[in-house]
Formats: C-alpha cells, structure tokens, sequence
C-alpha cells in the first residue's frame, strides 16, 4: 500500500530537482476564449527585436554598407537565394513571405535558447520560446498551405487542381491527403523538436549542472536554426511546387 | 519532469485543473499501475483487490501530498484555443511590416546599387576604347613628330653639304687658276729662254763660221 505513496514522493522529490514544466499555460481570457499569455508575451519580444533592429540596422542604407546593413544585405540575399532556389524565376513576390517565416521562427527558436527567460517568473507557466507551443507552429503552417493554394491558384486559376490527377487519377486520394499532411508533418516537426530540444537541455541541467549541458545546448542552437531553414525551404518548395507547370 | 511522467502516463486522473473548461478530475478511477491481471477463477477475489488499490489510490492522491496534486497539472500540450489566430495574425502584422521595412526598401536599394555598379563597369570598358583611341593619337603625334625632325635633319645636312660643296668647287677652282697661270708663265719664261737662246745661236754660228773659213 505504500508503493503509490512513495512513487508519488520520488517524483515530487524530482519535480523539485528539475522544475521543468511542460504543457503548463499562464491563461489569459479574452471574451470568452483562452489564449495561452506567455506565447503571446515571448512573441511579442521577437517580434520587436526583429522589428527593432531591422528598423536600426536599414534606416539609412549606405552604399557601402555599415556592419548591421551589411549582416541584414546578407539575410536578406540568404532569402532571396533559398526563394529563388525553391520557387524558380517568379520568387519575388514570396520574399516578405518566405523570408518573415525564417526570420520569425529562426529568431523564436533561438531565443528559447539564448534569452533568459527564467528570470521572469509568471504565476503560472513559464516563458519559452513561442515555437514550443503547437499553437504558434500550426498558426505558421496553416498560412504555409493557404500561400500555396493562393499561388497555385493564381498562377493557373482551376487548372490547379488539375496536379490532383497527376500522373493517374488512383492517386487522387493521396494527393488530396497531401494537403493535409504538409501542414501537420510542418507543424509538428518544428514543435516536436523545439519542445524535445528544450527539455533535452533542462533535464540535463538539472541532472548536471556543469560543463554537461554545453555541448548538447549548441546542438540545440544548431537544430533550431536548422528547424527554421526546413520550414522555411519547404514552405517555398510547396510554393513552388503548386506553381510549376507539370506536363 | 514529474509533470511530463504523469501528463504521458496518467493525464486525467491525478489533477485540479484552473481551466474551467475541462472535466473536473475524477479520483475514484483506479490508476493504471501494473496489477496482476485478476484470475478468473477467483472473481470476486479480484473485484475485492481492485476495489481496496482504488481505495488506495484515491486515499494516497488525496490525504499524503495534498500539494502536490495541485501542482502536478494536466499537461495541456495539444489544446487548440485563442493563440492560434493570435499568432497567426502576428505573423501576418510581421510580415507586411517587415516587407514596408525591410525586405521592399532594402531589397530595391540593394538592386539600385547592382544596377549602379554594373552601369559604371560598363563606363570603365567604355574608357579602355578612350584609352586605347588616346594611346593611338600619341603614337600618332610621336611619329608625325619624328617624321618633322628627320626632315629637318635632311635638309639641314643637305643644305651643308651643299655649302661644303660650294667651298670646295671655289677652292678647286682657285687652285686651278693659280695652277694655270704658273703654268703658263712657265711657258713664257721657257718660250723667253728659247728666243734669247735662238739668238745666241746665231751669233755663236757666226763665230763659229769666222773662225773655221779663212778670211778670206
């Protein structure tokens, strides 16, 4: 009879060491529904780092550009690169979409990692990054899908859906289940590996609290701005996709 | 930690929750531990036995670590709510102002400057013909000069050796006079010597003759 008691006691006494709280939300009601406070709070941060130095850094462009300009020129042909690539000679105007993902979700990420959030206590719940919240990734990856139906549909009007078909009409199933597992295989793989990406390092900190984490922390930085460049590199090679012409 | 063990392992049955929304916890479900599965043969055995663990169960979720069930809550890692469209919004506000702040003005700029700089390497080919139509027009200027001086250095010559010549034709017709004219009073002098000779042959043949004849 004392088994469940104890159990119970070993994983308080747990719970104390590490602290990690998953799945736990500071909730904020707004007429009537539930909105998860502390997405919202760290997205707002990204949002204004983003918007604040972007504003900083490109001003007043310089012909020779100055170090900021230039990290942000750099970006910006990182972008425009990977559009091109991926979407072919009509990328242009998929740019702000392409490029406001990879710098949304790259940034997310790496303040999960890089910003102490910690140090500000929330009643309930804590600040992470915004993109551990399945929220925030479906709320990326369903305009993912709606940007390329849009392209789709604009570039070839009714004859898009005409790729349904292709190459044989017994595949009309599976292409129609393709739309929806593009953006549930999107969402769920930037969730899925923020979130494993940052319990991996709390529950190693709080099993080692030195020198341990390290390594595994860079790996982390490294997966999230890998995680970043997937998603923005498949949401413009969905783009493109929906744009080319098939024969 | 704890609350990722429980939330994957037991997630309704050990919490209060704060969201309103969701059932209340129910504490009189027995947990889900690894229980010998009840024999058939003992049936009501095995109904005594699963109702005694419940018991326990609720007893101990209860009565030993009353804070702990508050803390330990449903790990709400799938709930879809509010923040869906707020985020998504978000997204769309950072995009159109990054595309009015950053990726629209930069990007022209950018290919302003491309388009600048290709323009003046086009100028810099163009001023290499320049360049090469000047290197002519020297070499140009080069040889008419050299052409005007060696002409000038043809005539100047020719115009001294004619000088020379002049000179030259004057002192050897100046030679030649004198020479002539030594010559000829050589002449005079010998025809002289002959006339004055002539005449003393004269006399010396009288003489001759008065001293060979006999006086007669």
């Amino acid at each position: 009879m004392n088994v469940i008691p104890c159990s119970i006691k070993t994983l308080k006494g747990l719970y104390d060491i590490s602290g990690v709280e998953v799945g736990q939300h500071l909730y904020w009601q707004i007429g009537g529904l539930q909105i998860h406070a502390q997405v919202l709070i760290t997205s707002w941060v990204v949002i204004a780092i983003l918007l604040g130095s972007v504003i900083i850094a490109v001003r007043n462009p310089q012909t020779i550009p100055t170090d900021g300009q230039n990290f942000f020129e750099y970006v910006l042909e990182f972008i425009r690169d990977l559009s091109k690539t991926q979407i072919g000679e009509e990328y242009g105007p998929w740019v702000p979409f392409i490029g406001t993902m990879f710098l949304f979700i790259f940034v997310s990420n790496w303040s999960g990692a890089l910003l102490p959030w910690k140090v500000i206590q929330l009643p309930h719940g804590e600040l992470a990054a915004p993109t551990n919240d399945i929220n925030t990734t479906v709320a990326l990856a369903l305009p993912t899908s709606v940007a390329y139906f849009y392209a789709g549909l604009t570039k070839k009007g009714l004859g898009y859906f005409g790729k349904y078909i292709q190459p044989t009409p017994i595949l009309l199933p599976i292409n129609i289940l393709e739309d929806f597992t593009k953006p549930l295989s999107l969402s769920f793989r930037l969730f899925g590996n923020i979130l494993a990406d940052e319990l991996v390092v709390v529950v190693l900190v709080s099993l080692v609290p030195l020198v341990v984490p390290i390594p595994v922390m860079f790996l982390g930085l490294f997966t999230s701005g890998i995680q970043a460049l997937i998603f923005a590199t498949l949401a413009a090679a969905y783009i493109g996709e929906s744009m080319e012409g098939h024969h | 930690m704890a609350s990722t063990v429980m939330a994957f392992s037991t997630p309704s049955q050990l919490h209060s929750l704060p969201n309103p929304k969701l059932p209340n916890p129910t504490l009189t479900k027995p947990l889900p531990l690894p229980l010998p599965k009840p024999l058939p043969k003992f049936p009501a055995v095995a109904k005594t036995l699963t109702g005694t663990l419940a018991a326990a169960a609720a007893a101990a979720a209860l009565s030993p670590l009353p804070s702990l069930a508050a803390e330990i809550e449903k790990a709400a890692l799938f709930d879809f709510n509010l923040t869906l469209p707020a985020i998504a919004a978000e997204f769309l506000f950072l995009m159109v102002a990054l595309d009015k702040l950053y990726f629209t003005p930069l990007g022209k700029f950018m290919d302003d400057r491309d388009a600048a700089i290709r323009a003046k390497l086009g100028d810099v080919k163009d001023t290499s013909a320049e360049v090469k139509q000047l290197e002519e027009q020297a070499a140009a200027v080069m040889r008419a000069a050299r052409a005007e001086v060696a002409a000038a250095l043809n005539q100047m010559k020719k115009e001294t050796s004619a000088e020379l010549e002049a000179k030259l034709a004057e002192g050897k017709r100046k030679v030649e006079a004198e020479l002539a004219e030594a010559l000829q009073a050589l002449e005079k002098q010998k025809e002289d010597t002959i006339k004055a000779l002539d005449s003393q042959i004269a006399e010396l043949s009288q003489e001759i003759v008065k001293k060979v004849l006999p006086v007669a």
